[in-house]
């Protein structure tokens, strides 16, 4: 008896494991099946709109390293926000980042960027409207090294009052996500732009 | 029954061991470094960890800055980098269980604060002595 215990317990054990799998799976495949759902249903009204984090390769290792490494700090732009040739310089600099030394190991180093270059602004078509008006209005000679010196960028965010960038609550433009509340989805709509202190902006 | 209870005991306590001894085998590798940098060196201090953390010193921009610039002087609370506005979990093993339990981020963050508030890598003394210091808070 005493041996049979420990017999039984594993045994509870190791089928509760497995149904908690079946479940898993279940839960993704499920999960697939609302995403079409959703693409079917919104294809007009989005309009090239890309779920970035289901997105691409976006769950690559390399897209996940991206995301954690650069989050660490701040907000995770969309590769496709820059072309390849200001990646690289982004990359090729981690020692001077803006104001912080942001170095990393060679190999990370290296797997970000195969991710960043793979997904620029001008390695591949781009069916999200904002993403391509801002790499168009780039000029081959120019290797922007902050997305908010864009001159797209520039006009879309000129008549925003300085009083709301500088602000405690943003303090930049290069925080994104502050005011454009899906940023973190690569959705850049002026619908879903709330300006803290402020609310909604219509252009 | 108890032979299995017991062997689950000594897995259980093996994993938590080998956790810390990613740590302390650096601590050993930052030690021996520190040997060859100063014959003199007598162990690493966690005083002197203390008075490299909240030392101020003027960063390339012209601002005075320190470990606790972002910090904070209560390692057991929040911190927010001055820069971006990220907050930063507290650096405080006693608080923050995650903290300083994985070599790689301790060595990338080591590098890369040492140049943001001293413009130079640290050395191996400096390095233990700080990491001495955060993993008695």
């Amino acid at each position: 008896m005493k041996k049979i215990v420990p017999l039984i317990t594993l045994l509870v054990m190791f089928l509760s494991l497995s149904i908690f799998a079946d479940d898993h799976e279940h839960d993704e495949n499920h999960d697939n099946d609302d995403h079409h759902y959703y693409k079917k249903k919104h294809k007009k009204k989005n309009r090239g709109y890309i779920n970035y984090q289901s997105g691409n390769n976006a769950n690559s290792n390399e897209g996940k390293l991206y995301q954690k490494e650069c989050s660490a700090c701040h907000f995770t732009y969309q590769p496709e926000l820059l072309p390849k040739r200001s990646w690289k310089a982004i990359m090729n600099g981690l020692e001077k980042h803006f104001d912080a030394d942001a170095s990393l190991e060679e190999k990370e180093k290296n797997d970000i960027l195969k991710y960043l270059l793979e997904n620029a602004g001008d390695a591949k078509y781009i069916s999200y409207k904002y993403f391509r008006k801002i790499n168009k209005s780039i000029y081959s000679d120019q290797t922007p090294i902050r997305i908010s010196e864009i001159s797209y960028f520039i006009r879309k965010h000129r008549k925003i009052p300085k009083k709301f960038i500088v602000q405690d609550e943003v303090k930049s433009l290069s925080h994104c996500q502050k005011c454009h509340i899906t940023a973190d989805k690569g959705n850049y709509s002026e619908h879903s732009v709330k300006i803290p202190n402020y609310g909604r902006w219509d252009d | 029954m108890k032979k299995i209870f017991i062997l689950l005991c000594l897995i259980i306590t093996g994993t938590a061991f080998s956790l810390s001894s990613e740590v302390s085998d650096y601590l050993s590798l930052l030690k021996s470094e520190a040997e060859k940098e100063n014959p003199g060196f007598s162990g690493f201090s966690a005083e002197r960890g203390n008075k490299i953390f909240i030392s101020s010193h003027v960063n390339d921009k012209g601002k005075k800055v320190s470990c606790t610039t972002c910090h904070g002087n209560d390692l057991s609370k929040t911190g927010k980098d001055f820069r971006t506005g990220k907050i930063i979990k507290p650096l405080a093993p006693s608080a923050n269980s995650k903290r300083l339990t994985n070599v790689r981020d301790i060595k990338k963050w080591l590098k890369r604060n040492f140049k943001d508030v001293y413009m130079r890598e640290g050395s191996a003394t400096e390095k233990g002595d700080v990491l001495t210091y955060l993993l008695n808070k």
